[in-house]
């Protein structure tokens, strides 16, 4: 009851995605060269393990998967353990669906499972495809797969550019378009909706709206190059008592609370990709910004990874950095100006607003690793990471205690088995 | 050209056992009603990958591969499209893992390719050249 009472619109999405594929599949024609509908059933996960030296912070792949490396556990299996399913139907050769469905660490401290993708497919043409449902956002070389680890070299997609974007779906319709352009293919993609995730036990949300972006990827010979860009209306609660106490404070509050306060706010991403991969070795490199315009920053980040393969080891290489655009600290309200217990709450709310500040990242990382393929469906990752926060910032880190200080270096040790099936 | 074949050279070491268990050239295969009478590799791998569902005429084309392990499996991937098996794998679970698509339908062996592209003009695969007969015929020879 408690389920169905939290999770009204998963319950419905996954109900309408099944009835729509059971209807659409008891309408196919039976008259076709191959016997349809042909059902595929697959799957993905990952064990991990990882260890930080961070004691006062929790070290995390994703904020709304959040690890727990480092001040809550000493080793900890939360940060890439997952488990997903994906059930697809071809109906007919132009109709098809998909339904993919994901358990791992969410903000409620629960592994319950949530629907990740459920759309409907519309081959139009075999250049023209159209979607409507819960889907994949094409943002970032690695954004559509980034779950499946299995599919990538490293243990996780590095945190300083997946970061800045933790949700990887929405819910509402694409077209994508595959052209030629001489030995280069091209697929194009558009997309438009909207998503929401519940980040905390009472119901606050993070709601993107008008959600829309494009994306095109193109591939030549060893080569994929993805341009994407991606703009919505963000609101999230989570901070809103904290803005709607600065605007206690008149216009000086106000102020603050319309710059920082994440409320209908138009937030932008931009990111291009490029991976060159012979087969023998690879090197990718992506750089992107996202500006939130509030307390979410504004950071342009980067990264550049090689890795070269030597039968079933792949040994690898990144670095990795973000960088603010703006800065992450805030002179807040002037107690001076205040009578002394207002004044005492102005320095307060300051805290708590520099303390929210200090979670936009800045950081750098290197990281070494090796991926063995040491049975068909299963690889085995170790990797060792050295990140640095610096200027104050909490860089990738969550669950960020008094005692941290930006600047230290932090040392992660991760293990993961990943497999499909 | 030069880290092509360094790269041709390597992969061909990594994956040489199912090259010599096979006895000749491999041919990429159309049904005998097909119009199109040549294609080159980068159009035969854009089929074969998912990206592309045309045959160079303009006309619908599907793929039918031969099962995972199978000596013409490996050579034609590692040939046409430069691919190992762990890559090709690794190449289907990202697009399997991205909504994109699903891996050519497989059959048995060569002699059930065959037979299946020789009744359907919108299919492409491939054999090894001892398997041709009149009912299909060789777009492209891989060597």
């Amino acid at each position: 009851m408690m389920f169905m009472k939290k999770w009204p619109s998963l319950l419905l999405a996954v109900r309408g995605a099944c009835l729509l594929m059971i209807v659409l599949a008891s309408r196919s024609a039976a008259a076709q060269a191959e016997p349809m509908p042909v059902w595929t059933f697959g799957g993905f996960g990952t064990a991990g393990l990882v260890q930080s030296s961070e004691r006062q912070a929790d070290y995390s792949a994703n904020v709304i998967n959040p690890g727990e490396a480092g001040y809550t556990d000493r080793w900890s299996a939360s940060v890439d353990s997952r488990v997903g399913a994906q059930l697809g139907v071809a109906i007919t050769p132009r109709w098809s669906a998909v339904l993919q469905v994901i358990s791992e660490r969410n903000l409620q401290n629960s592994y319950r499972p949530v629907v990740e993708w459920a759309n409907i497919n519309y081959q139009a043409t075999p250049e023209l495809n159209l979607r409507l449902g819960r889907i994949a956002l094409p943002i970032y070389l690695a954004g559509d797969y980034r779950k499946a680890g299995y599919a990538l070299p490293w243990v996780r997609p590095p945190v300083e550019v997946y970061g800045s974007l933790p949700v990887a779906n929405s819910d509402g319709i694409d077209a994508s378009y595959r052209w030629q352009a001489g030995a280069a293919n091209n697929l194009t993609q558009v997309f438009y909706g909207h998503t929401s995730v519940q980040t905390d036990d009472s119901g606050k949300r993070a709601r993107a709206r008008q959600l829309m972006g494009l994306s095109n990827t193109t591939t030549y010979g060893a080569f994929t190059i993805r341009a994407s860009a991606l703009t919505a209306e963000l609101t999230v609660d989570l901070a809103r008592p904290l803005f709607d106490a600065f605007r206690q404070f008149g216009p000086q509050g106000t102020l603050i609370a319309e710059r920082y306060d994440a409320d209908h706010k138009r937030v932008g991403i931009a990111n291009i990709g490029v991976s060159y991969d012979n087969g023998v070795w690879f090197v990718q490199a992506e750089g992107s910004r996202m500006n939130a315009r509030s307390f979410l920053g504004d950071k342009s980040s980067m990264y550049a990874s090689g890795g070269y393969r030597l039968g079933d080891w792949t040994p690898y290489a990144t670095y990795g950095r973000v960088v603010a655009n703006v800065p992450i600290h805030s002179d807040g309200l002037d107690a001076s100006r205040l009578p002394a217990q207002a004044g005492a709450s102005a320095a307060y709310l300051n805290a708590q607003l520099n303390g929210l500040l200090g979670r936009i990242a800045v950081q750098h990382s290197v990281s070494s690793g090796v991926r063995w393929d040491f049975l068909p469906d299963y690889a085995l990752k170790l990797q060792y990471d050295r990140l640095r926060p610096t200027g104050g910032s909490s860089g990738t880190l969550i669950n960020v205690q008094p005692g941290f200080r930006s600047g230290r270096p932090v040392h992660v040790v991760s293990f993961a088995l990943d497999f499909v099936f | 050209m030069m880290s092509k074949t360094i790269v041709g050279v390597l992969l061909a070491l990594a994956c040489s056992q199912p090259l010599q268990a096979l006895g000749s050239d491999m041919v990429v295969i159309v049904s005998a009603r097909n119009p199109n009478d040549t294609m080159h590799a980068g159009q035969v791998a854009d089929i074969f990958l998912g990206q592309s569902g045309r045959f160079p005429d303009g006309s619908l084309a599907s793929a039918i591969d031969q099962p995972i392990g199978a000596p013409q499996r490996d050579a034609f991937y590692l040939k046409v499209t430069a691919k190992s098996p762990a890559l090709v794998k690794a190449y289907w679970t990202k697009m399997i893992f991205t909504g994109r698509g699903q891996p050519p339908r497989e059959v048995r062996d060569s002699v059930a390719v065959r037979k299946l592209v020789a009744d359907n003009p919108g299919l492409i695969g491939y054999i090894e050249h001892d398997a041709l007969d009149a009912s299909v015929k060789a777009v492209l020879v891989v060597r």
